[in-house]
């Protein structure tokens, strides 16, 4: 009887252990920033979307950025409506969105405040169209909670974004800047 | 001959100021009047429903078009950028309606609280996303 409740307590401690030792948490925001810029002459090209949808997992780097292209803000409403129905398209396609993982993932001491820096590498879509891409951002602890910032230099045609005044007015290499606290 | 000279000069010129007048002063100061806009009628609930369903058919509907919407206040917040937000209810424990409020909103607003919003629709990620939203 003691051997079978010794049995049994010790595979109790050995599943909380289990448990304990893969318990994965998922970091998520439903108010993180993606900032775009395409300054390419004398007039600023810029716009912020304060409505970024981002979730990641602490044990797999799994990563996942998402916005809705209507929810970016220019300091011009004229320019907004261009960037809407003459580039980005966005009533056609209304989402972008970045999924992969953060590779370098075991590195960040989610219980140690700091700065880590982290690789992100995986699909970027914008206007339907999915491209492989790579960056290098940063992973800061804050008070136990997670921030993370990054950019990522993109080729507008790449993306199948056609118009006037790219390469001119419009730079050919946009920047699209993460800056997500969870 | 100089006086055809000298009205194309002043068109162009005419034309020209205008131009910038538009581009770089009027469409940067212009604000859209949310209050007295046509809207269309939804509830929060209603509203999510529509977007889990059928997204396509509901960005149709939604998108980009000022929604008046009903619904029970399930979380207020800051957002990192300052603004504050306040998520109404749906069926789903999972999906709301998350409304960023315009700076000029002074009202507060608590949980449980049934509050009517106008805003634009900009589609949906987690929950559906409205913006420039004023609480009615």
């Amino acid at each position: 009887m003691k051997k079978t409740a010794l049995t049994l307590l010790s595979t109790l401690l050995l599943c909380a252990l289990t448990s304990t030792t893969n318990a994965q948490k998922v970091y998520a925001t439903k108010t993180g920033q993606v900032f775009f810029n395409a300054t390419g002459g004398i007039e600023k090209i810029a716009a912020v979307n304060n409505q970024t949808d981002s979730k990641f997992v602490d044990q797999t780097g799994q990563i996942i950025f998402a916005v809705l292209v209507k929810g970016f803000k220019f300091e011009n409403q004229l320019m907004e409506d261009h960037f809407n129905e003459n580039y980005l398209e966005s009533s056609k396609f209304p989402k972008a969105d970045f999924k992969g993982y953060i590779t370098n993932i075991k590195e960040v001491n989610f219980s140690k405040d700091g700065t880590y820096p982290i690789t992100v590498d995986g699909d970027l879509t914008i206007h339907g169209v999915a491209k492989k891409v790579s960056t290098k951002g940063t992973l800061k602890i804050e008070k136990g909670l997670p921030h993370i910032e990054g950019e990522f230099v993109v080729k507008i045609k790449d993306y199948g974004i056609t118009g006037l005044y790219i390469g001119d007015k419009i730079a050919a290499d946009a920047s699209i800047t993460i800056n997500c606290k969870y | 001959m100089k006086k055809i000279i000298l009205s194309t000069i002043v068109l162009v010129l005419i034309i020209a100021t205008s131009g910038y007048y538009y581009v770089f002063i009027y469409s940067k100061n212009k604000k859209f009047d949310m209050e007295h806009a046509d809207s269309m009628n939804i509830e929060a609930t209603a509203l999510v429903s529509a977007f889990q369903e059928n997204e396509a058919n509901a960005n149709k509907l939604y998108l980009d078009k000022v929604l008046f919407i009903n619904g029970v206040v399930g979380a207020t917040a800051k957002t990192q950028s300052g603004e504050t937000s306040v998520t109404l209810t749906s069926s789903d424990p999972f999906s709301g309606v998350m409304a960023t409020l315009d700076s000029t909103v002074t009202t507060q607003v608590k949980v449980g609280d049934t509050i009517a919003i106008k805003g634009f629709c900009k589609g949906f990620l987690s929950d559906v996303v409205i913006t420039n939203a004023l609480i009615q």
